[in-house]
């Protein structure tokens, strides 16, 4: 059974609807990413499933808790860290910690092992007595990470953690999100840096105006391009007034081919979009790209380079929310 | 980097007895003294408050010592060194509690708070209490003054504990009104104005418990001997009571989410308020010889508290959460939603009116305006729930949901009141009768209840048919009210 389960989620504010019928499930131990463009509803889902606002309609399962009927049951359950990181004036890390472990209402000696082994496990360890305020902005996220594990909950919500972080910080932060993993938690980032998605998430789910576009393992969703391929090509031409008429003449020739949808230049290279029909294999692609070279090669054109753009999550975002985006 | 497993591991360690008794307290009251001590606020107001009072006592000491009869400057410098802890009492405190609230909203750690588990009830009593703290802080540090200007001779112990009491109910009252500020708004607009008003407000409380701690001090020992001082001091201390639970009640519900009963502090406040006002103003009454003032007084003033409040109990939001509504039956008066709201409101203003109708016919002294005033106090009550209801009916009977909001429809009530106070007077002038005409006013709320009131030489200026023909209309508003608010209600539970 999976650790939580959505099914037809809804949120309405008087005639705009945030959330439109949003269903899927999550393991414990794996992490979701939650992708869309801002407004695309990701946070209105994030405070439902942190028991912070009511769906319109539909069910929210955690553990077997309807988050819905019974959020107080639900709520030991999450550990949500909304988009700012909340900490507190004149507080240090050591204080913040134990303030919301007290509020957790863990007491005694528990309280105080959990603090340090959430210090330990976040590596504030050194910094317990600087001000929180004082800190820089990824120490700050992993005080407010280290808060949202006080509890021990099983499902972590994250809005936006990696959004202003510096690169170091980014990589500490998906190495922390993947220990928690392995410890078994259920994570769900919500993030528009679709790369750094990419590289911490093992499903994702792609949300614009309220509604799911797809949802599922990160491979299987790169898969829903299949069928669609960008080759690169480098060619030398002359400069000037000859050299454009050339350019021409090749994004001519290129467009002339059967499979070719769109070529763009850059540089001194160009872009070409290769469709094929939905479903195509890896087989058919090399086809058509040998098949092109071909025809470039035979056209006298001096071709330099020539590759396939490997399909990353922003190419499969950009398939499956159909470029309304771009 | 580390990434140690972060899952508990069983505990032997025995806790102390100062760490089992910090487990008792609520965490917010340890954050707050922890994080207040360490402002330059706190540090600045107590040093200055300190300084001040010692230059004051050096000075009062010189006096003693230059005075060649017996020295009674007590009371002035009582007075001199209750100013000082005013300032931080009635100004700082209040002040800096609202400023930590309403930061806490503003950063967002209001939600990770909601989130613990503590509930709102729990996080604002802390907030409360740890203010609370702080300001008896400061009061330790002037408290040898005020017990040093006591044995300057001038002033009763009697006085000094009075002012004293009266200082800290004020100063609970205002920390309550502060918090209960900070949850007024949410937009940054909103925000901008409650502080400014807030600020206001403080200034000019800051200027009452002043004012009114030197009238008690010079007045002495005068004013406590005086019959009706007990009395009114005990009305002074439940109506700042009642209406600092009301302002509590109101500020956690404000602070709720939407799926707790959010509403049942609130409405239980309220309910407590009404039932308190009507036995004590019940004993005030016998006491005073059945007086017929009393009753008029507290039948028209209780009835301009209800309508008030009752008009935010009654623009409620339609409905309330899935949690909640199997176990709401049609008398839950309590839970959230604004139809239950609406017949609490109608409920409360019904009985007020007729309990002190009742109790002025009953009045031992019959005055020449008693039936008059009866018939006033009758409409008073009918006047509210019939603009209330008009207002839901404007507000909520549309199928645009535009005016339908809490806000939209209390600023239709407060449109459609001086509108119908103000147009009636002016029609009547210009069909060319008096301003005041009683047909033409009889639903005026103003220029109505005035009517009621007034005895002419041949009685009293309105009959008991037009006061059942308001009743008439009430009814049916009412009755349309709670229809259209019956219909919101089940399509908002529409899936």
């Amino acid at each position: 059974m999976s650790l939580l389960e959505v099914k037809g989620l809804r949120r309405d504010y008087g005639a705009l609807r945030a959330v439109d019928d949003v269903s899927f499930e999550l393991e414990a131990g794996s992490i979701l990413g939650f992708i869309g463009p801002n407004g695309a509803g990701k946070s209105t889902t994030l405070r439902i499933l942190a028991t912070l606002d009511v769906p319109t309609t539909g069910t929210v399962l955690l553990d077997g808790h309807s988050l819905v009927d019974a959020p107080d049951r639900a709520r030991p359950l999450i550990g949500y860290m909304p988009d700012r990181y909340g900490t507190y004036d004149d507080v240090t890390v050591a204080e913040f910690l134990d303030f919301f472990a007290r509020a957790y209402g863990l007491k005694g000696a528990l309280r105080r092992q959990r603090v340090a082994s959430v210090m330990e496990f976040t590596g504030l360890g050194p910094l317990a007595d600087r001000l929180a305020t004082s800190l820089s902005k990824g120490m700050r996220q992993r005080v407010a990470l280290g808060r949202t594990l006080l509890h021990d909950p099983k499902l972590l919500l994250l809005d936006e953690p990696a959004d202003g972080l510096d690169p170091r910080a980014r990589i500490e932060l998906r190495e922390l999100l993947r220990a928690l993993a392995d410890q078994g938690k259920a994570v769900i980032i919500s993030s528009h840096i679709l790369t750094e998605l990419a590289e911490i998430c093992d499903t994702c789910a792609i949300i614009e105006q309220g509604r799911l576009l797809a949802t599922g393992r990160v491979d299987d969703i790169l898969r829903q391009g299949a069928g669609i391929a960008e080759l690169e090509l480098t060619v030398r031409l002359a400069v000037g007034a000859e050299g454009e008429a050339a350019w021409a003449r090749a994004e001519r020739l290129l467009l002339e081919q059967p499979k070719v949808a769109r070529v763009t230049r850059d540089g001194n290279s160009l872009r070409v979009r290769v469709e094929l029909a939905s479903g195509a294999g890896t087989e058919a692609m090399d086809a058509a790209a040998a098949a092109l070279l071909a025809t470039l090669v035979s056209a006298g054109l001096p071709v330099c380079a020539f590759g396939t753009r490997e399909r990353n999550l922003e190419d499969a975002f950009m398939t499956v929310t159909q470029g309304r985006l771009a | 980097m580390q990434t140690a497993e972060v899952a508990p591991a069983p505990v032997a360690v025995t806790s102390s007895r100062w760490e089992q008794w910090s487990d008792r307290v609520n965490p917010l009251v340890i954050k707050e003294i922890r994080q207040g001590l360490r402002t330059r606020v706190f540090w600045v107001c107590f040093g200055l408050m300190l300084m001040a009072c010692t230059l004051l006592a050096l000075l009062a000491y010189v006096q003693s010592q230059d005075a060649r009869d017996f020295s009674r400057a007590g009371r002035d410098f009582f007075l001199a060194f209750f100013c000082c802890l005013s300032v931080v009492h009635f100004f700082v405190i209040p002040y800096t509690a609202y400023r930590s609230l309403a930061r806490e909203r503003e950063e967002e750690t209001w939600v990770l708070l909601v989130l613990t588990g503590l509930g709102a009830r729990r996080i604002l009593r802390g907030k409360v209490s740890s203010f609370l703290v702080q300001a008896a802080l400061y009061a330790s540090a002037v408290g040898p003054f005020l017990l040093f200007s006591y044995y300057l001779n001038g002033i009763s112990l009697p006085s000094v504990l009075v002012v004293l009491g009266l200082g800290g109910a004020w100063l609970v009252f205002l920390t309550l009104v502060s918090v209960c500020a900070a949850t007024l708004a949410d937009g940054r607009m909103g925000r901008a104005l409650v502080h400014f008003m807030l600020l206001a407000v403080l200034v000019v409380a800051l200027g009452q418990g002043v004012g009114i701690s030197f009238m008690f001090g010079h007045s002495g020992d005068r004013v406590l001997r005086d019959d009706d001082f007990g009395l009114g001091l005990a009305t002074a201390l439940m109506v700042m009571l009642t209406h600092g639970w009301l302002l509590f009640e109101t500020a956690v519900a404000r602070l709720s989410l939407p799926t707790e009963n959010y509403s049942r502090g609130p409405r239980l406040a309220w309910g407590a308020q009404w039932l308190l006002g009507l036995v004590g103003g019940g004993a005030v009454w016998w006491f005073a010889g059945r007086s017929h003032a009393v009753a008029e007084a507290f039948g028209v003033a209780g009835a301009l508290q209800l309508g008030v409040v009752g008009l935010f109990v009654a623009t409620d939001v339609d409905g309330q959460a899935r949690p909640l509504r199997a176990a709401t039956r049609p008398w839950s008066l309590l839970r959230p939603g604004a139809v239950r709201g609406f017949r609490l409101t109608v409920l409360l203003l019904v009985l007020w009116g007729a309990a002190w109708v009742v109790l002025q016919s009953q009045s031992g002294m019959v005055t020449y305006n008693a039936e008059s005033m009866r018939m006033a106090m009758a409409a008073l009550p009918l006047y509210g729930l019939l603009y209330l209801s008009g207002a839901l009916l404007m507000g909520r009977l549309p199928r645009s949901n535009r005016a339908a909001s809490p806000v939209a429809v209390r600023v239709l009530f407060a449109l459609a009141v001086v509108l119908g106070s103000a147009l009636p007077p002016l029609l009547a002038l210009l069909v060319g009768v008096d301003a005041d005409d009683p047909l033409i006013n009889l639903l005026n709320p103003l220029v109505g209840t005035v009517n009621f009131g007034t005895q002419t030489s041949g009685g009293p200026k309105m009959t008991w048919g037009l006061l059942q023909f308001l009743m008439g209309v009430t009814f049916l508003a009412v009755f349309a009210a709670d229809r259209v608010l019956v219909e919101r209600e089940r399509q908002a539970h529409q899936p």
